[in-house]
């Protein structure tokens, strides 16, 4: 009897193959659903990676206080990431201070994004950032220096340090030290341009290449006075002291919010939960696209499943007369719409990974390929052959013999 | 060829079969007995509409619902669950049916190999025997021929090598010469005969009365009972022409 799967899958292939116009139109609708979901999967797969490694690579002794309590992962999807300019954080200097206070903390590093023009010989674009910040952030986030240096606590407040390409933007150079740039019209002169990073998408939200970095005083002075703290970085003195300071960094800090839970202290693999939710919005949309049309596929392989079945009425009447159990039927129609759904899988698989590749060349990063994504895709496919064939072919079973054998078509 | 001394392979003890219910209802098999020993060719005849091709579906196992009693091989067949009269047919019964009954999608060997799926024979050796058997019936040159591409005569011809591809020791064919010209008609019986002498059991329902020369024994029915029922080869008609009345029970239901 092991034979007869072999042979069903043989039929199968057989029949899909003589109405080969009918079978690929119905592959359509899993081939798109499971493309979508592959290229979601791929695609947030790495982004949540590159985040992840730069967490990894910078030790396991960094946590980061996020304003706004802990978000939990499925208001995550549905909420948007709260952008920096219409931001009000929650986080004071006030914080900061009580954080550098906190036992076992090595380095705290403030990061209070502006935005604003940035001239020098010509105007960076929009995209540009400024950030405001302690020097702790250089060794905190390993950013390394291609020339000058970083901000220490002894140069002039005017001073500014500029990534790679904001430099190329406004001087269409790589060694613009010494140059003179315009922050929101103040002058500013550069110490320090940072090596390429070719990281947009990291733990500080920032994108370092195109970011101006001053100091935490002098981006206080270019916001009235105000002070907008979008994220502390904190470094503990090692890794099996992170817990515990992070639980005394919550305690202090909570003090000084009158115990309000309006901030969160994450650490790991939740600090790069909120930087990868551009591809969460992105995600929710392709996936409602997927489910749609893995519905309306699945639907549609029912339906040329039942107009299958009753095609061959004659031919379950003859196989029936030949020996065929009611099983057999059963598993000759089932196996052709897992066939259908299969292949469907498959395509949708290869062709996801396709369009992930082609929307990562846009991006700073690669699409992850790994079993798991594989996985899915193929359970969803045998789940929506299974769920959709089962009617059809356990319909095929139940005709009786003698009525299919003397139908006439 | 047949005697009494051969165990009987099929038995019907009173068999009706009913169709529709109330007002409608009528028996297009109305109380039938019936012993059939190996080794017999019997030719089943009658008019339209009087339950010939319904007797050949309950033989098959086809047909589930009637009353009355029948055994195969000393089994009744009530008691059997549909998956053991599936095994049945594709190992005891090859049918051979008026329409041919080839899948028009799969070609010659393929059809003949259909039914050695179900005993579960792999595909290489399928097509092996298939491809025995459509030697055995000249047609091993048109293998790979769709139905559709042979004369009606062929595809009967491959109809039987199907029904043969088994070894079934009971071969039910239904009317199969009722769309040939009456020189294919004459192959096929030819055919059929050979598998007489090889001592198989073969039961034709048949229109023609001139096919009945090569049965062994002759039925006639009449509204869903036996008229007549003539062991030609144990009593030649000549000797024993005795006329059988079918046993009567009238609208009786069990």
């Amino acid at each position: 009897m092991r034979f007869l799967l072999i042979n069903h899958v043989q039929n199968a292939q057989q029949s899909l193959r003589s109405s080969r116009i009918r079978s690929t139109l119905t592959m359509l609708g899993v081939t798109i659903g499971i493309s979508s979901i592959t290229a979601i999967l791929a695609l947030s797969g790495g982004a949540n990676k590159i985040v992840g490694d730069q967490i990894d690579s910078l030790g396991g002794n960094i946590a980061v206080i996020r304003p706004g309590g802990t978000i939990d992962p499925l208001s995550n999807i549905t909420k948007n990431q709260s952008n920096h300019d219409y931001a009000t954080s929650t986080l004071t200097e006030a914080d900061v201070t009580t954080v550098k206070s906190v036992p076992n903390v090595q380095m705290v590093a403030p990061l209070m994004v502006l935005s604003g023009t940035i001239r020098g010989d010509s105007t960076a674009p929009s995209g540009s950032q400024i950030v405001a910040t302690t020097p702790s952030l250089a060794d905190i986030s390993n950013l390394n220096m291609r020339e000058g240096q970083f901000l220490d606590n002894a140069l002039k407040k005017d001073s500014v340090v500029i990534g790679n390409q904001l430099s190329i933007n406004l001087f269409g150079t790589e060694a613009s030290t010494g140059r003179i740039l315009k922050l929101r019209g103040d002058d500013f002169t550069v110490v320090g341009v940072l090596k390429r990073q070719n990281n947009p998408y990291n733990y500080n939200s920032v994108d370092f290449d195109n970011a101006a970095i001053v100091s935490f005083a002098a981006g206080k002075g270019l916001n009235q006075n105000i002070t907008q703290i979008q994220q502390i970085n904190i470094r503990t003195d090692s890794v099996s002291n992170l817990d515990p300071t992070v639980e005394s960094i919550q305690k202090a800090v909570s003090v000084n919010h009158k115990g309000e839970n309006d901030f969160s202290v994450l650490t790991g693999n939740k600090i790069s939960q909120p930087t990868s939710q551009l591809f969460v919005t992105i995600a929710g949309g392709s996936t409602a696209i997927a489910a749609i049309s893995l519905l309306v596929g699945g639907i549609g392989i029912m339906n040329i499943m039942l107009v299958t079945v009753a095609e061959r009425t004659r031919e379950i009447g003859i196989r029936k007369a030949l020996g065929a159990s009611n099983a057999d039927i059963t598993w000759q129609f089932l196996i052709e719409s897992l066939a259908i759904s299969v292949s469907g899988g498959i395509t949708g698989y290869i062709f996801g990974y396709i369009v992930a590749f082609t929307i990562s060349s846009f991006l700073t990063f690669d699409p992850v390929i790994n079993w798991q994504i594989a996985a899915v895709a193929l359970t969803i496919s045998l789940i929506m052959g299974t769920i959709f064939g089962l009617y059809p072919a356990t319909r095929a079973a139940s005709k009786d013999p003698v009525e299919s054998l003397y139908q006439y078509n | 060829m047949s005697d009494t001394k051969t165990p009987p392979v099929i038995k019907l003890r009173n068999l009706k079969k009913r169709f529709g219910i109330g007002d409608a209802e009528h028996f297009a098999i109305n109380g039938i007995d019936l012993t059939i020993r190996r080794g017999e060719f019997i030719a089943i005849m009658g008019p339209s509409g009087c339950g010939k091709t319904t007797m050949m579906n309950i033989l098959g196992l086809l047909d589930r619902s009637f009353d009355g009693d029948y055994e195969l091989d000393g089994k009744p067949v009530k008691g059997m669950t549909r998956r053991k009269q599936a095994r049945i047919r594709s190992q005891q019964i090859g049918f051979v049916f008026q329409s041919f009954n080839l899948i028009p999608r799969l070609n010659l060997l393929e059809n003949v190999a259909l039914p050695l799926i179900y005993k579960g024979i792999t595909k290489t050796k399928r097509l092996e025997i298939a491809s025995n058997m459509l030697r055995n019936f000249h047609l091993n040159e048109r293998e790979y021929y769709m139905p559709h591409q042979l004369s009606g005569g062929q595809v009967q011809r491959v109809a039987i090598a199907r029904a043969l591809v088994n070894e079934p020791s009971i071969i039910l064919a239904d009317e199969p010469t009722g769309n040939l010209d009456s020189r294919a008609s004459h192959i096929i019986m030819e055919e059929l005969s050979n598998l007489h002498k090889r001592g198989n059991t073969i039961i034709m329902v048949t229109h023609n009365p001139r096919l009945t020369t090569y049965a062994s024994r002759v039925i006639t029915m009449l509204d869903g009972q036996i008229e007549t029922d003539n062991n030609l080869a144990a009593n030649p008609p000549s000797r024993r022409g005795r006329k059988k009345d079918s046993t009567k029970t009238k609208g009786k239901k069990k």
